[in-house]
């Protein structure tokens, strides 16, 4: 039952936070759910019409109206209060681990986010939506569509932009949800502990086939990341020198 | 008979002879006055608030029907992973119209068609402020929803639930989808906006002598305040849809990023005003609701106080808080924490809302009568969409939640708990005051059954959906991949949430049947079947146009019961002097 109400396990500190919020809020929500509903059950069977019984007028006093109202503006406080915390906790970049990337990327001011101070910076990558991929652009210039491929234990700070209409970036497990809007700067981070594929998506409504909008973030050890990037980067020269040869031919 | 001047003529007639009851004074009888063409037709153009609140009423009711026929296609298409029986556009297109049908055509109308029937008579007033103004409302609204139909037969909207640009604009959309939504929603909202100002005036100003604003029946309350949240987020949209069409027609850079424009600006007014939606969602079924415990547990509210306080307070805090459904966007954090902390001072009020119902319920003597039913039906299914609203309130879980099918399953608790078991729990109330008869019990317990536990099978599958990530919104969703993140598969909460809708439809449907039955069929109501403590019941059944013959001195915030003892002390046997159909005089 628990699994079952249990948001994706967290892979990356910011998406850790999310998800002792998200309990803490399920539990309050929980026993006021309980509450409630069992409280009218129960009175609602108790006080069920009786030949020759009267209703009992219930005695309002003041201190116990306010002490109601106190009551809830307390639990407002807290989830406000817990609120501010765990935000301001996961926008809070941390630095890449021992088994990341050590190498300093381009760092440039972020909005939204506040880095790490020290000098290994994390790696900066542009994630742009448009109808209806993501192209994912790093540091060296090479890029990628659909599948975003990083090294583990190292923070990157994903760029979001759009080319065309509103998106949202998501991964489950790796933070939370940003817009991609053309004309904004927006940013996210994550840092994911764990080699493999996350499967995510889009989740701004962007036309006819805002479905396949999907994406994929494949966290890899840093040597194959490095020589992924110069596999990708020589495929790009290959096809680009293609298309110059061919145009080139064809006049 | 019953336009404004004939009524202020009226009412300054009968204000100096209230006085005393029972005082013999001359009036005028409109009742039974021949009509002048066909029933149907005085009825479209009768500046008469009860007709006009019949016809928003009728018809908020129909778009219900259809919003729920889209509902279940979308459903059907969404039961397996990866189908294939609704193409995208096709299903885009039934999104988008759905969710207007539901929101624009169904939710705010049925609120407001209430208000317009009902208010007037619970403030003892024989019209509303500006009774023309209504019937202009009313056409609006319909000229907005025809449009929006009109398009099926050629180009339907297909820019889903708020239209926002830029995939609203001409370059991304080039056909007429998009002026059908702007020209469909803005006509309907500008009628609901025009009707909530008539609303507003009626209740500031015509309220019967003596009944101050602490004395308002929460119903009628509950109308000022809805209309107060209309009048600000109505023109929002409205100059949202204005911006919209010039951008998409007269080389308009409002949206436009590359221009100096800013596409978050539509989503600001567009989110006002759906937090206003949300609002006309709450405030009537609460207003409702407060009246209907505590005539069916036999006492009155524990704190009436805490209800009118409540009811005002929820209004500018929910308004307050249209950021939350924003926590996504590059807005600088510190609006973000205000918009948070207003969503989560919307507790306090709710929170004692809640606490005041239990309370009214706890030693009264509850008959268990068809509005009671609804009433409580509604009262546990919002606690399910408020409570996940909250959780979803605080920006952690909401950049976790949002935009998933959790979402939908929150808003959805609060459609089903607010407008259609808050909305059906007043039509039942009040439909033995609009026909003269009241609504069977028979099919009305089935009814309620069906739609709360149609609402758990949809809602409690989409929520857990939502926390594996599905999408809202999407025409089709994925096996499980291989990836560490991967959802759980998903088919099986599919299936079933669409078994949920099946049965939600119908227990609508039984209620929507057992009204139209009722009209002609159902048992006879007097002027006051359920022992109401409010002025409505002291009009017959179905009011005369005029509403009352004599407007009651009101001394205090149950007026009928003072009424009612007034007779038993002098030992007359009815209470409603306008029992019979001769003038009284």
């Amino acid at each position: 039952m628990l699994a079952l109400l249990s948001p994706e396990t967290a892979h990356s500190p910011n998406a850790d936070d999310l998800n002792t919020l998200f309990w803490v809020m399920i539990l309050i929500g929980g026993v006021l759910l309980i509450a409630i509903n069992i409280g009218l059950l129960a009175i609602v069977g108790r006080f069920r019409a009786a030949r020759g019984r009267e209703p009992r007028r219930l005695k309002v006093r003041r201190p116990a109206q306010i002490g109601t109202a106190g009551a809830f503006a307390v639990l407002a406080m807290i989830a406000f209060v817990l609120g501010v915390i765990v935000t301001e906790n996961a926008k809070q970049v941390e630095a890449s681990g021992p088994d990341g990337l050590q190498a300093a990327s381009v760092r440039t001011a972020q909005r939204s986010l506040d880095l790490p101070s020290g000098d290994v910076a994390p790696l900066e990558v542009r994630a742009c939506g448009q109808q209806w991929i993501w192209r994912y652009e790093y540091p060296d210039g090479t890029y990628s569509y659909y599948e975003l491929v990083v090294p583990v234990d190292t923070a990157v700070v994903v760029e979001l932009c759009s080319t065309d209409v509103v998106h949202r970036w998501w991964v489950p497990g790796l933070g939370g949800k940003f817009d991609a809007v053309p004309g904004e700067s927006n940013s996210t981070w994550f840092k994911a502990d764990e080699t493999g594929s996350y499967d995510g998506a889009s989740y701004a409504f962007s036309g006819a086939a805002y479905s396949a909008m999907r994406t994929r973030v494949t966290v890899v050890e840093v040597p194959t990341y490095e020589s992924w990037l110069d596999e990708q980067a020589a495929g790009i020269q290959e096809a680009q020198s293609f298309v110059q040869r061919v145009n080139a031919e064809g006049g | 008979m019953s336009d404004g001047r004939d009524a202020r003529v009226l009412r300054g007639a009968s204000r100096g002879a209230t006085r005393v009851m029972g005082v013999q004074r001359p009036e005028l009888v409109t009742d039974g006055v021949p009509s002048r063409g066909a029933r149907w037709l005085e009825m479209a153009m009768s500046p008469d608030h009860k007709d006009t609140g019949r016809i928003f009423i009728g018809a908020s009711l129909s778009f219900l029907l259809l919003g729920i026929i889209a509902f279940l296609l979308i459903r059907l298409q969404l039961v397996v992973p990866e189908n294939t029986l609704i193409d995208p556009v096709t299903f885009n297109r039934l999104l988008t119209f759905g969710s207007a049908s539901l929101v624009v055509l169904f939710a705010l109308p049925l609120a407001i068609g209430l208000y317009t029937y009902l208010v007037p008579l619970q403030i003892g007033a024989r019209t509303l402020a500006f009774p023309r103004l209504g019937s202009l409302a009313l056409w609006l609204y319909i000229a907005g929803a025809a449009i929006l139909f009109a398009s099926f037969a050629y180009t339907p909207p297909e820019t889903g639930f708020n239209n926002w640009p830029p995939l609203s604009d001409e370059i991304f959309i080039s056909n007429n989808g998009p002026d059908v939504w702007i020209t469909a929603i803005g006509l309907s909202v500008l009628g609901l906006t025009l009707q909530a100002i008539n609303l507003a005036v009626t209740v500031s100003k015509l309220r019967a002598p003596g009944l101050a604003w602490r004395r308002l029946p929460a119903f009628s309350f509950s109308g000022a305040v809805s209309s107060w949240v209309m009048m600000v987020a109505g023109p929002a949209m409205l100059a949202a849809l204005v911006m919209l069409e010039i951008d998409r027609h007269f080389d308009g850079v409002f949206f436009n990023a590359g221009e100096g424009g800013a596409p978050i600006f539509y989503q600001h007014l567009s989110w006002i005003f759906f937090t206003g939606c949300y609002l006309v969602f709450l405030l009537p079924a609460f207003g409702a609701i407060s009246e209907i415990l505590p005539v069916f547990s036999g006492k009155p509210l524990v704190s009436r106080g805490a209800v009118m306080a409540s009811i005002a307070a929820i209004a500018p805090l929910g308004l307050l808080a249209w950021m939350q459904n924003m926590y996504s966007a590059s807005i600088p954090i510190g609006w973000l924490y205000m918009a948070m902390g207003a969503a989560l001072l919307v507790v306090i009020p709710i929170g004692a809302l809640f606490v005041t119902w239990l309370g009214t319920l706890a030693g009264g003597v509850i008959r268990d009568r068809a509005p009671m039913v609804f009433a409580v039906a509604a009262i546990s299914t919002l606690s399910f969409g408020l409570l996940a609203e909250l959780a979803q309130s605080v920006i952690p879980v909401g950049w976790e939640l949002a935009d998933t099918t959790a979402a939908t399953a929150a808003s959805g608790y609060v459609l089903v708990g607010g407008p259609v078991l808050g909305g059906l729990a007043a039509l039942y109330y009040w439909f033995p005051k609009m026909t003269g008869r009241t609504m069977g019990e028979g099919l009305a317990k089935p009814s309620a059954a069906l739609i709360v536990l149609g609402a758990h099978l949809t809602f409690i599958p989409m929520f857990l959906a939502g926390l594996e990530g599905q999408p809202v919104d999407v025409y089709k969703y994925f096996e499980p991949s291989d990836a560490i993140n991967a959802a759980e598969s998903l088919d099986a909460l599919n299936l079933i949430a669409t078994i949920g809708a099946f049965v939600i439809a119908l227990g609508v449907i039984l209620s929507l049947v057992n009204a139209y039955l009722s009209v002609s069929r159902g048992p006879r109501a007097g002027h006051d079947p359920w022992g109401g403590e409010t002025l409505e019941w002291f009009a017959t059944s179905p009011p005369p146009p005029h509403n009352f013959d004599v407007v009651p001195d009101v001394r205090s915030d149950e007026p009928l019961r003072d009424i009612r003892d007034a007779v038993r002390r002098r030992g007359a046997p009815s209470p409603a002097p306008a029992e019979t159909r001769e003038p009284v005089a």
